[in-house]
């Protein structure tokens, strides 16, 4: 009896709020509806579906191709020297594989990448594992971080002519310049990112400071490095179409060379060609890169894990002949740190 | 500037510091006996015993963050010894209300930053202070801590290798430990964590850890992400692998029947900034974890604490 009315200190008495409508279980819907199946929020579709969708898109965009270069050259909805036919287009790709050289040139094209970029990881990911572990060379290496990332890079075409002359050189060491640094950071912030605890598991196992960098943060941050290396790479392939297409005299090659040609000699179909064809190339390096990444962590991405293993078997194999030949470094190291253990 | 007032007080209050735990004893704090333990009048200082003891905190405090808006002391005033029993060591268990520091004094123990260094006083392991963590104390932590780079077998062989063990004898070494934490060294050794189940990742951890046979074993609540059962399960191997090892185990746990079950001592602490309360002595398990805490006396023990945890948890 005393407890019903809720009496305040001023004497008011606080009314109960009116009882709002208890919550009903929806009705079910009476049959569900494929519309409904399909417009599912995040939903998925059947494979066959997701194929077909996008073979239509592929279609549709052909129709207007084919709608908007209908016709005589002088009569069409899109000047010819700016869009060619399909047909005109897909009937000169023997011209651009044989006589413009398709093939080498991709490989001109690629090996520039591959060079440049392999440079930048010699020197970026070394530099982003310093900068990761220790704060002295992050702040060391801070002002260039914030350069390289944020400077415009086509800007700085012009000068890498006067560095490095209008050779291979130059092309390869601006994919260097335009990787370098973000190779840097994102491999600090992969060290990083390696959770404490490893660390301080490590130092409880009696590892030694060299030893936590080598067996415990640089294996831990590696999925994440190689997963920037892979989007980077791909942004490297868009930056040496940039370089291609500027040309200083001497021979210059590879894919954005000859849409620069094509463009001064008027083939604008190989133009188109090769457009669609440099998204096959870097979705083909992609996948491949995917590939390579799964295997090797398998931890990460599930799966066998072969080239995983495989490193595995060659870093005992590397012990094990180690020990052979330097077998009395590997006994006076172990003598150490028993004596500091204490 | 706060340094001088702790180390002040002591000596001046010698005098009444006798005579206040005098009339405190005719209370109810001469050794008295609850259940299967027994609560210490007073928790031992490291000047009561002869010896150095395995470690020892003198007036230890942890600050973070000194001088600045969000300072926040974990611990204060911590004193304690526990004893070098030659070829056992004691299991200490560590019990308290949440957020009293308990993992701040494991980890002070063990060397880890930004625990250590102390702010004020003193960490001593076999009668020499601590500077730096090393593999003479293992640790087990809650979380998983296997490398996901690394198969079981290289997990174990983590702490040989480092030490420069060559490859055959550390395999040798870690196939017997995965063993011996009652894992299969046939189907487990070439797994990666990530197939593991929670359980079978302490025990990776534990194998990990006693492969180097440390002479003080530091415990962060290893079961407290496991199931009741594994739990259960875990603690026996544990008493198990604690007889063979000889070491001296820190247990930090939220469960006081795991403490009391696993512990020959109870260490009781108190709300932030913790310290260390009271000093229990437990009867040793001696029998299997799920047959001695159904026994009364072992039931009367927890809820004993259950009590003063509860007390505490009020305060607050």
């Amino acid at each position: 009896m005393t407890k019903e009315p809720e009496s305040i200190p001023g004497g008011a008495v606080r009314a109960a709020p009116p009882a709002l409508p208890r919550a009903q279980p929806s009705a079910p819907p009476p049959r569900r509806s494929p519309g409904r199946r399909l417009f599912a929020l995040r939903g998925d579709i059947p494979t066959w579906l997701h194929v077909v969708l996008g073979l239509a898109c592929i279609a549709l965009i052909f129709l207007a191709w084919f709608l908007a270069t209908v016709g005589e050259p002088e009569f069409r909805m899109v000047s010819p020297t700016v869009l060619p036919s399909p047909a005109e287009t897909f009937s000169s790709f023997q011209e651009l594989w044989f006589d413009r050289a398709l093939t080498r040139n991709l490989i001109v094209t690629l090996r520039r990448v591959v060079l440049g970029f392999a440079l930048a990881c010699a020197v970026g990911i070394p530099l982003g594992i310093l900068s990761g572990c220790f704060a002295l060379a992050q702040g060391l290496l801070f002002p260039l971080t914030i350069f390289g990332r944020n400077i415009p890079l086509a800007a700085l075409i012009p000068l890498t002519f006067t560095a490095f002359g209008i050779g291979e050189w130059q092309k390869v060491m601006f994919i260097f310049i335009a990787c370098v640094m973000f190779i840097v950071s994102d491999t600090a912030t992969a060290i990083r990112d390696v959770d404490q605890r490893y660390v301080d598991t490590a130092w409880t196992l009696g590892a030694k400071r060299r030893q936590i960098i080598t067996k415990v943060l640089v294996p831990l941050a590696m999925p994440a490095v190689f997963n920037s290396l892979r989007l980077l790479f791909g942004l490297a392939f868009g930056y040496i179409m940039l370089a291609e297409l500027v040309k200083l005299g001497g021979e210059v090659g590879g894919l954005g060379d000859i849409i620069r040609q094509s463009q001064r000699r008027g083939y604008i179909e190989h133009i188109w060609l090769v457009l669609l064809i440099i998204p096959f190339i870097a979705l083909a390096i992609d996948r491949t890169l995917k590939a390579i990444q799964k295997s090797l962590f398998p931890y990460q991405y599930g799966g066998h894990g072969l080239l995983h293993r495989a490193l595995r078997v060659v870093g005992h194999a590397w012990e094990d002949l180690k020990g052979v030949f330097f077998s009395r470094e590997v006994a006076t190291t172990q003598a150490g740190p028993g004596e500091e253990d204490a | 500037m706060s340094d001088p007032v702790p180390q002040d007080a002591v000596p001046q209050d010698d005098g009444p510091q006798d005579a206040v735990p005098q009339d405190a004893v005719l209370q109810d704090a001469l050794p008295q006996d609850v259940g299967v333990g027994t609560v210490l009048d007073h928790v031992r200082e490291p000047e009561e015993i002869p010896s150095a003891g395995i470690v020892s905190f003198r007036n230890v405090r942890k600050t973070y963050n000194v001088g600045e808006a969000n300072a926040f002391t974990a611990i204060d005033e911590v004193n304690f010894v526990v004893e070098d029993i030659e070829g056992k060591g004691e299991f200490v268990s560590i019990l308290g209300p949440s957020g009293c520091g308990k993992s701040t004094v494991l980890r002070l123990i063990a060397g880890l930053e930004p625990q250590h260094p102390p702010t004020v006083g003193e960490v001593r392991v076999m009668g020499r202070t601590v500077e730096r963590p090393g593999a003479d104390r293992g640790m087990v932590f809650q979380d998983y801590t296997s490398f996901d780079h690394r198969t079981v077998l290289d997990n174990v062989a983590f702490g040989l290798e480092c030490r420069g063990v060559p490859r055959e004898e550390r395999e040798e070494s870690a196939r017997h430990w995965i063993g011996r934490v009652g894992l299969s060294v046939e189907n487990d050794q070439l797994k990666y964590p990530h197939e593991l189940s929670g359980g079978m990742r302490q025990r990776v951890a534990i194998a990990r850890t006693l492969i180097l046979r440390p002479r003080i074993i530091l415990m962060d609540e290893p079961f407290g992400a496991l199931d009741p059962t594994t739990r259960l399960n875990m603690q026996d191997l544990l008493v198990d692998l604690w007889r063979e090892v000889e070491a001296t185990v820190f247990f930090v746990t939220h469960s006081i029947g795991e403490a009391v079950y696993l512990g020959d001592r109870v260490y009781l602490m108190s709300n932030s900034p913790g310290t260390i309360l009271e000093e229990l002595e437990v009867e040793p398990p001696n029998r299997p974890a799920l047959e001695m805490q159904r026994e009364v006396p072992f039931q009367e023990t927890v809820f004993y604490i259950r009590d003063k945890i509860a007390t505490l948890e009020e305060e607050r």
